[in-house]
């Protein structure tokens, strides 16, 4: 399994397609972290620290990506059928990248989270306001927003394994976040934190209405996890690889 | 030693049947053809005797083993099934270091590999700038990779120009002459013809022909023979047809080459050429794969016509 984990690694860092979707993530954290002081938000309210460090959120859609990547872009290139004929048993596959993407979405996380760390470390010391990272607040949005992004590449991995074909695999995840959870949550009100999309939000520990408190939240978001990494290793199994 | 083994395998792809209860072997220390028309079932074939595709019925076996039960399935088995099947951005060296990975070999494996098959100098450009020839040699090398017992490689030839093609056959040849099992699909049996030892020959999923290449072309047979004469009575009285072509040339129809050969060794009389027809080959497998592709012949329409017209007279 090491050897398994390892080469996915190896795989991941002599392609091109996760560093461009890394550099993108985080201009577009810096982007919205700085969107936050542009609009004027106050800077010496404690709140605005929490909303700027969870900025990072958003950008969850590159991790998706990456994820996805992992299984359709080798059914994309073909090389899927050389990793399965280097281990027959394709559930070790699959259980390898799920666990390699799982730690690449964490340093994806992890570094989206330093941006927006950064930044509003800088901005406050631009605008001469007191920042206190001291408050147990400040963390668990931090911890949590990594935590969403581990995740939700395991669930991208998950995604396109049962898809297989990449476009098909990104539109059905674009088409998920940014249309039907939308719609699902107006028509379903209260029952819509329970949502996806929604849970995984809650990680991030921003306090809102209408959104699951950041334990229940995660506790739900890795539940969608597993089930989607269950379903995936049982239809790759059984699928004719041709 | 590992031999091949399908044994009734059939696979069905919802209402089409892709391969159809066919048996055959490539025993060790030969290059076994697996020939056929595009969408025989060859292709369904070989991936169903490397695990990818799951058989309606029937198995492949690789010395006693079904290949998803091999511990170290690299190490007996290397394929080649879609030389394109690379991830583009990355170069020639990293696809190799990703399969050493894998299949349990270290990086120095992957030099010696390029240079074996001829990669060294284009090893660290990205694999899309690659000809449809590197890509078959860069997919080689996979195979290659875990010094396997067992080849098996789907159209390895397609891409390769002629000389490509000679260092193939070379290549294989060598591997073979160790005691290695290699079994190479084709769809045209020119492009085969002087690598395989034995051709194994599907149409429609099912078996058509299993035999040497000179049972194959059984039909018309070259002789060039200083003792033409003598040849042609001793011939002639074991019932084989034989015309003289020439003053040293004899051709012998209804026999295969060993026959010919044998004959001539019975009666000591020496030969300076014995080949099987191309020609005769090439008509023999596009019978066994009614192939609508046969060489034009002069009144091609006339004879179809002939066998389904209601007014042709019965043969009495």
């Amino acid at each position: 399994m090491h050897t398994l984990i390892s080469n996915e690694l190896l795989k991941l860092r002599t392609s091109r397609a996760p560093w461009i979707l890394l550099a993108a993530q985080l201009l577009l954290v810096l982007a919205a972290v700085s969107g936050i002081v542009i609009s004027g938000e106050d800077l010496r309210n404690a709140a605005t620290t929490r909303l700027m460090l969870a900025h990072a959120g958003p950008s969850f859609i590159f991790v998706l990506v990456l994820g996805i990547t992992a299984v359709a872009g080798e059914y994309r290139d073909g090389t899927i059928s050389d990793t399965f004929l280097a281990t027959p048993r394709r559930s070790r596959v699959i259980l390898a990248k799920l666990i390699a993407y799982g730690g690449a979405g964490l340093v994806f996380g992890l570094l989206s989270t330093l941006s927006a760390l950064g930044v509003t470390v800088f901005s406050h010391a631009v605008a001469g306001a007191p920042l206190d990272l001291a408050t147990t607040d400040v963390w668990t949005t931090m911890a949590g927003t990594v935590a969403f992004m581990a995740l939700t590449c395991i669930i991208g991995v998950a995604i396109g394994s049962i898809f297989t074909n990449i476009g098909a695999s990104i539109g059905v995840a674009l088409a998920w976040t940014a249309l039907i959870e939308t719609t699902m949550y107006s028509l379903l009100g209260d029952l819509g934190r329970w949502l996806p999309v929604l849970s995984g939000f809650a990680l991030q520990n921003v306090p809102q209405p209408k959104i699951l408190p950041q334990l229940t939240g995660g506790l739900v978001f890795a539940a969608y996890a597993l089930v989607f990494a269950v379903a995936a290793l049982t239809v790759t199994t059984r699928r004719d690889v041709s | 030693m590992a031999t091949v083994s399908i044994e009734s395998l059939t696979k069905r792809f919802g209402r089409v049947l892709a391969v159809d209860g066919l048996s055959f072997q490539a025993p060790p220390g030969t290059i076994t053809g697996f020939l056929g028309p595009n969408g025989a079932g060859k292709t369904t074939t070989l991936r169903s005797a490397l695990g990818l595709v799951r058989p309606t019925s029937g198995r492949v076996l690789i010395d006693q083993h079904r290949y998803q039960d091999l511990s170290q399935p690299r190490r007996v088995v290397g394929a080649l099934l879609d030389p394109g099947a690379t991830h583009p951005g990355r170069t020639g060296r990293d696809h190799l270091r990703v399969m050493a990975g894998v299949t349990g070999v270290g990086d120095s494996r992957v030099d010696a590999l390029l240079e074996q098959v001829d990669l060294t100098e284009a090893a660290d450009r990205r694999v899309s700038g690659y000809s449809l020839g590197m890509h078959q040699r860069l997919g080689l090398a996979v195979a290659l990779m875990g010094d396997p017992e067992v080849l098996i490689l789907d159209e390895p030839a397609n891409g390769l120009d002629p000389e490509g093609i000679a260092w193939l056959r070379g290549l294989l040849r060598g591997l073979a002459a160790q005691g290695r099992t290699i079994l190479i699909s084709s769809h045209l049996l020119s492009e085969v013809s002087q690598t395989v030892d034995r051709v194994v020959i599907i149409d429609e999923g099912r078996l058509r022909f299993d035999g040497t290449l000179a049972e194959l072309g059984s039909g018309t047979v070259s002789v060039r023979t200083a003792g033409g004469a003598k040849l042609r009575d001793a011939l002639t009285r074991r019932g084989f047809q034989v015309a003289v072509t020439g003053t040293a040339a004899l051709e012998v129809r209804g026999a295969t080459a060993d026959q010919v050969g044998q004959v001539a060794a019975d009666e000591r009389i020496g030969l300076s050429e014995l080949t099987t027809d191309r020609a005769s080959l090439e008509a023999a497998f596009l019978r066994l794969t009614g192939s609508s592709e046969i060489p034009a012949a002069p009144a091609p329409r006339r004879s179809p016509a002939a066998s389904t017209s209601p007014a042709t007279p019965a043969a009495n």
